[in-house]
């Protein structure tokens, strides 16, 4: 899938790739390289959306506590990968959307936490078309269903152009969160769109529905 | 030249420093990967805003900083740099 979308008022273009089922480094790899043809401003912003072979991921942040029960990922063959993004320890497998968000901040509002809440909204955004009421909360970062995590944050910028970005449980096992401390917070409850609605969720749609609303909402926030 | 915390955020939010990319003595070129940061949620690296020689890192790895507080300081003393051109060209 390869969409672009103009806001024609301030030139603001988004080109959206979705790369399907990809092991964690093969998906990195892709950032890296749109990461570098921005820095260089030889590509438009880009959202990359994605899922992930199972894999654990550790932020710049990461504690040794983040995993409670590493047996648990040995057994499994789950590799753990250290990254060069914020936050903490958090889990990957296929039925999650992760959306890699590579967007050039030099010339838009240069603000981390802007963009962090930006984010946040996106995905609360499109949860609730989906029919999953998510919110954000003022006092702790991702997107939240009452008291369960659905949405989850870990950004790098590199000279103000974003990389990394957010994963949002829809369709994937939640089972192995409960053997980590999800972003490093314990006693943390997880949940999934799938478990908020009581049915799968048609992932093709669901990635439609991110899509579509990251676009409009980046406009609204970037215009 | 003093290099300082420039605003990564409109909130009044800290940062910690997790990796200096050059070492005291080191020469850099505006532009390049100088410092990593941390944010509650955000790894940001920090280009050198000049080039020149870091001579002293006043923030280290694991220090708290904070807007404007004055993490290097680099000597970019023009004709330096022209002698270091000349001799490595």
């Amino acid at each position: 899938m390869l969409i672009s979308r103009k806001c024609e008022e301030k030139r603001l273009v988004v080109e959206i790739r979705d790369l399907g089922i990809v092991d964690y480094k093969d998906a990195l790899d892709v950032q890296t390289d749109i990461l570098r043809k921005c820095l260089e401003k030889k590509v438009l912003d880009t959202l990359i959306v994605v899922e992930h072979n199972p894999v654990l991921t550790l932020g710049r942040s990461n504690k040794e506590t983040g995993i409670v029960d590493r047996g648990f990922f040995n057994k499994r063959n789950i590799p753990i990968i250290s990254t060069g993004r914020g936050g903490e320890i958090t889990y990957h497998s296929p039925g999650q959307i992760v959306l890699y968000p590579i967007i050039d901040l030099r010339e838009k509002k240069r603000d981390i936490s802007l963009y962090i809440d930006f984010l946040e909204k996106t995905i609360s955004n499109s949860l609730n078309s989906m029919g999953v009421e998510a919110e954000r909360r003022a006092a702790k970062r991702g997107v939240w269903v009452q008291n369960k995590k659905i949405g989850f944050i870990g950004i790098g910028v590199k000279n103000w152009v974003t990389f990394h970005g957010a994963a949002v449980n829809i369709n994937n096992d939640i089972t192995p969160f409960s053997h980590i401390n999800p972003c490093g917070e314990r006693d943390i409850k997880v949940i999934s769109a799938k478990e908020c609605a009581g049915y799968e969720i048609d992932m093709r749609e669901a990635k439609r529905i991110f899509a579509d609303q990251f676009i409009v909402d980046f406009i609204k926030e970037y215009r | 030249m003093e290099i300082r915390l420039p605003e990564l955020s409109g909130r009044e939010e800290t940062a910690v420093i997790t990796l200096w990319r050059v070492g005291e003595g080191g020469k850099i070129e505006k532009g390049d990967d100088l410092v990593e940061l941390v944010t509650d949620k955000a790894a940001f690296d920090m280009p050198a805003p000049c080039s020149g020689i870091l001579v002293k890192i006043v923030k280290k790895q694991g220090d708290e900083v904070k807007k404007g507080d004055i993490i290097a300081v680099v000597e970019n003393n023009l004709r330096e740099e022209s002698r270091w051109k000349n001799l490595t060209e």
